[in-house]
């Protein structure tokens, strides 16, 4: 660099000797070309043809140049377009211009390069005998600043900004208050809210808009307490206009610092009153709705289905009378109607319940194997001669688990109804299979198969919707509701369930499947225990259920807990006259839990009262479930609405009979309790196996050949022989005629379900 | 078989089913038996009605409602059943269909004109069932 320093130096002096012609000494010369050369304020000097004469070092610096020569000599046009490093010089050409006409200072400020930076240019022209001699342009780089500059007006603009919007809301006060606790600021919404002008408030306490009670108890003192411990407090309560007026507030206290120090509160205060009064109006509103609606509810099971039931039975005993063929028609027609009428009240109460979602869904101890035994008995009946009817039960489903009888019998029903009602040939077939298993569910697949008249896939995307029905056709062949499907989805939900249709893939009809989440039970030892005593009993097929019940309580022990002796007295005649002769008596929940939970398990049949000193008949019926005990509890309850007695059942009980208990309804509970839910080997040797048919099944392991047992032969000992081999003679046909309980399964007396 | 004079006092088919229980239908002792214990049952749940009353202990005044519902329902004696749900009602703060919440002082005067109209209700009911068992002394 020296070397280069005395170069330039050299021809520098040589060009000012020439061209000036002047007599100042080398020294001199010397001395300003220092000073030129090291200034840090990049310059370069040009003569009046705008040819560079000179540099300085901190301008070859920024222009990124190595030595003087790069630059003097050139023109200044041609120069810059060298000079890519620097494109802020193109901008200098005006001011250069403009300086050389003018004959002034020219300068350019804050200019803006796209590369970002920002530069100041300065021109003096520098003048001898008033004729340009030379032109002095000095860049600055001024980036930094000008990004402060930026910045700082982006900030005034932003703070500008919020006081603009501050100032204007309407629908919030919102004010600062100092650290004291005095109001600093108001703005327009404060003013409406409170009514006080802001040079009337500003330098007050914001206590001023407090209850006396509230000031008394130093509320506001304490929420700015708060708000310094916790960095914000909220509040709801009355707030205090100027007139002495109140409103119901939302209040957020905010402390606002700046570093460390404390400036004060922001402080946001919301009227809430037109909101509180339209929740309390809201509430009243639901709550007027919902009284409506379970008095409705209970009036239409009342009103409507009391004298449906005496209705149809009245015509059941008309039938039973000497009819000619004309009258018999007759009277078949409106047993028909009523009984599509009640399933119709039914479909309506359960639907307006789940879509109230007052429906709940209980947990009773149920055999998914047995529940569709029962089922498919009861559709065997209604069977239409060409049509095949098979039930396939996966052997792996649980002998136990926890789930609601009641409404996975009524999902199945349902779908078999409709593939029966739709199905004119060929078959039903019901698969049920144990789909997934982990450590506290089984999940399980029933699937209706049938081969009937399909879903028009224009309407499959609608199936599940309430009141829908395919066939809106003005010839309506097929009679219902369109409810029953939304039902079932609704139940399978219910249950943790899905529910769903393909085409079965087998030609024509359909398949409709849903899963339902049963939970593993606990103390499936018991379980098993109850089922083999239950097995040993016999169902006799007798004329009338009260002589199947006399059969029944041989040997039956019955714990009744009740603390009216009134009714004590009536229960123990009318259980006496039903045959049986153990009967226990509780006077309160306490005394039924005691007597109950001896092991072995000592009663039957439990029949609990629900409202009873000490404990009542559903804490009783805790702590016995809680003790292991699942003897089938019968709730009686004189609350007559439906929802109250399906809590019972939630909390373990098994059954109810409303209060005054009726003795036809006592036995039918009775009955089902004592024998229906467990055929006898007697009646499973009466019904001949069906070939057990092979399937496909994701819950077999795929390295077993077993088929799932078809329905007869799985009906249910404990522990189930393997299904017959396919190549085993196969028995007849299964006869539409097995047994059938003579008497509904409590599902059926609680849901009063007729098929179809 | 009709309990003359019942009417709408008694529901026909669940007294029907005490009749029912009756061994022989010339002396009726069981059902009978029921009935004059319930009469007893009765006077001294009313008594106890009473000085609950006067004690102003709205929750015994509930739980003597519903005990005597209970009996009284058995029996198909429709409208002291009736009653017998307004007090536990009451009882419970509770308007007479159990559903709005009603203060102490509304509650304890319905309960005092209830306790008085359950006595006459059940003083004819039971003049009712005395001439049916042919007891009117």
């Amino acid at each position: 660099m020296t070397a280069d320093s005395t170069t330039t130096t050299t021809t520098i002096n040589t060009t000012t000797h020439t061209n000036t012609n002047t007599t100042t000494t080398v020294t001199d010369d010397r001395l300003s070309l220092e000073f030129f050369r090291h200034t840090p304020i990049c310059t370069i000097i040009l003569d009046a043809s705008l040819v560079i004469r000179q540099v300085s070092d901190s301008f070859l610096d920024i222009a990124g140049l190595g030595s003087p020569t790069d630059a003097l000599g050139l023109h200044f046009d041609d120069f810059v377009d060298r000079v890519a490093a620097l494109p802020t010089l193109v901008s200098a050409r005006k001011p250069l211009r403009n300086a050389q006409e003018t004959l002034r200072p020219s300068e350019l400020k804050h200019l803006d390069v796209p590369d970002g930076s920002a530069w100041n240019i300065r021109i003096v022209p520098i003048l001898r005998h008033a004729s340009l001699r030379y032109l002095q342009m000095e860049l600055t780089d001024v980036t930094t600043e000008h990004q402060r500059q930026l910045d700082l007006e982006e900030r005034l603009y932003t703070n500008e900004t919020f006081r603009i919007l501050v100032e204007t809301v309407k629908d919030y006060a919102i004010f600062m208050l100092d650290p004291n606790g005095n109001i600093a600021t108001w703005n327009a919404g404060a003013q409406r809210f409170k009514g006080y002008k802001k040079e009337e408030i500003i330098g007050k306490h914001f206590s001023n808009f407090y209850s006396q009670e509230d000031r008394d108890i130093d509320k506001p003192g304490r929420e700015l307490a708060d708000a310094l411990r916790d960095g914000r407090v909220e509040d709801e309560g009355w707030r205090y206009r100027k007139d002495g007026s109140k409103f119901w507030a939302n209040v957020i206290i905010t402390p606002v610092y700046r570093g460390q120090t404390l400036l004060g509160f922001s402080k946001v205060t919301r009227d809430l009153t037109e909101r509180r009064s339209a929740e309390v109006k809201l509430i009243e509103a639901y709550e007027e709705a919902s009284k409506l609606k379970s008095e409705f509810l209970a009036n239409m099971s009342h009103e409507i289905r009391t004298p449906m039931h005496g209705m149809l039975s009245a015509l059941t005993l008309l039938l039973d009378t000497p009819l000619n063929p004309e009258q018999r028609e007759l009277a078949h027609v409106i047993e028909e109607s009523g009984e599509i009428l009640l399933h119709v009240i039914n479909d309506i109460l359960d639907y307006s319940k789940l879509a109230s979602g007052c429906f709940s869904i209980s947990t009773d101890i149920i055999n998914v194997s047995e529940i569709l035994q029962t089922i498919h008995r009861a559709q065997e009946k209604c069977r239409k001669p060409g049509i095949d009817l098979q039930t396939y039960i996966d052997p792996k489903l649980p002998k136990a688990a926890e789930g609601d009888s009641l409404r996975y019998r009524q999902i199945v029903q349902n779908l078999m109804s409709n593939a029966m009602k739709f199905t004119e040939e060929g078959y039903v077939h019901v698969h049920a299979k144990l789909h997934e298993e982990d450590d506290e569910y089984y999940t399980i697949l029933t699937e209706v198969v049938d081969t009937g008249i399909g879903i028009p896939s224009e309407v499959s995307g609608s199936l599940f919707t309430p009141f829908m029905q395919f066939d809106n056709s003005a010839t309506k062949r097929y009679k219902g509701t369109g409810l029953g499907l939304s039902i079932c989805k609704s139940l399978s939900e219910l249950m943790g369930g899905h529910i769903g249709f393909y085409d079965n893939p087998e030609g024509h009809g359909s398949v409709f499947w849903f899963t339902a989440k049963m939970k593993k039970v606990q103390h499936v030892k018991d379980i098993d225990d109850l089922h083999e005593e239950l097995e040993q009993l016999t169902l006799r097929t007798s004329t009338s259920p009260f002589e199947d019940v006399k059969h029944a309580a041989v040997g039956k022990k019955i714990l009744l807990a009740e603390d009216n002796p009134i009714n004590q007295k009536v229960m123990l005649k009318m259980l006496t006259s039903l045959g049986f002769r153990d009967i226990d008596v509780a006077l309160d929940g306490r005394d039924a839990v005691a007597l109950s939970i001896r092991n072995p398990p000592p009663y039957h049949v439990i029949l609990m009262d629900i409202n009873m000193p000490l404990l009542d008949g559903v804490g009783a019926t805790k702590e016995i479930r809680n003790a292991g005990v699942q003897t089938p509890i019968i709730a009686m309850t004189a609350n007559a609405l439906k929802g109250q007695a399906e809590l019972y059942l939630a909390k373990g009980m098994n059954g109810y009979v409303p209060k005054p208990v009726d003795r036809n309804l006592l036995v039918k509970i009775l009955l089902s309790w004592l024998n229906s839910n467990a055929p006898s080997p007697t009646q499973l040797r009466a019904t001949p196996s069906p070939p057990p048919v092979p399937l496909p099944s994701e819950a077999a392991p795929s390295n077993s050949p077993l088929p799932l047992a078809p329905l007869p032969s799985e009906a249910a000992p404990p522990n189930p022989p393997l299904p017959p081999a396919p190549s085993e003679p196969a028995p007849s046909q299964p006869t539409p005629s097995g047994p059938v309980p003579s008497e509904p399964s409590p599902s059926e007396l609680a849901h009063s379900e007729p098929a179809g | 078989m009709e309990v003359p004079g019942a009417e709408d006092r008694i529901d026909q088919a669940t007294f029907e089913q005490i009749l029912e229980m009756d061994d022989s239908v010339d002396d009726r002792d069981f059902s009978k038996s029921i009935v004059y214990d319930f009469f007893t049952q009765a006077d001294s749940t009313f008594d106890k009605m009473d000085s609950s009353l006067d004690a102003k202990d709205l929750k015994t005044l509930s739980e003597l409602g519903h005990f005597l519902k209970g009996s009284s329902a058995t029996l198909g004696l429709t409208k002291v059943q009736h009653s017998c749900e307004k007090i536990q009602h009451y009882g419970h703060k509770k308007d007479e269909a159990g559903s709005a919440d009603i203060t102490e002082e509304e509650a304890l005067e319905k309960l005092k004109s209830e306790i008085a109209q359950v006595k006459k209700e059940f003083g004819d009911v039971q003049k009712v069932l005395k001439k049916f068992y042919k007891d009117e002394s």
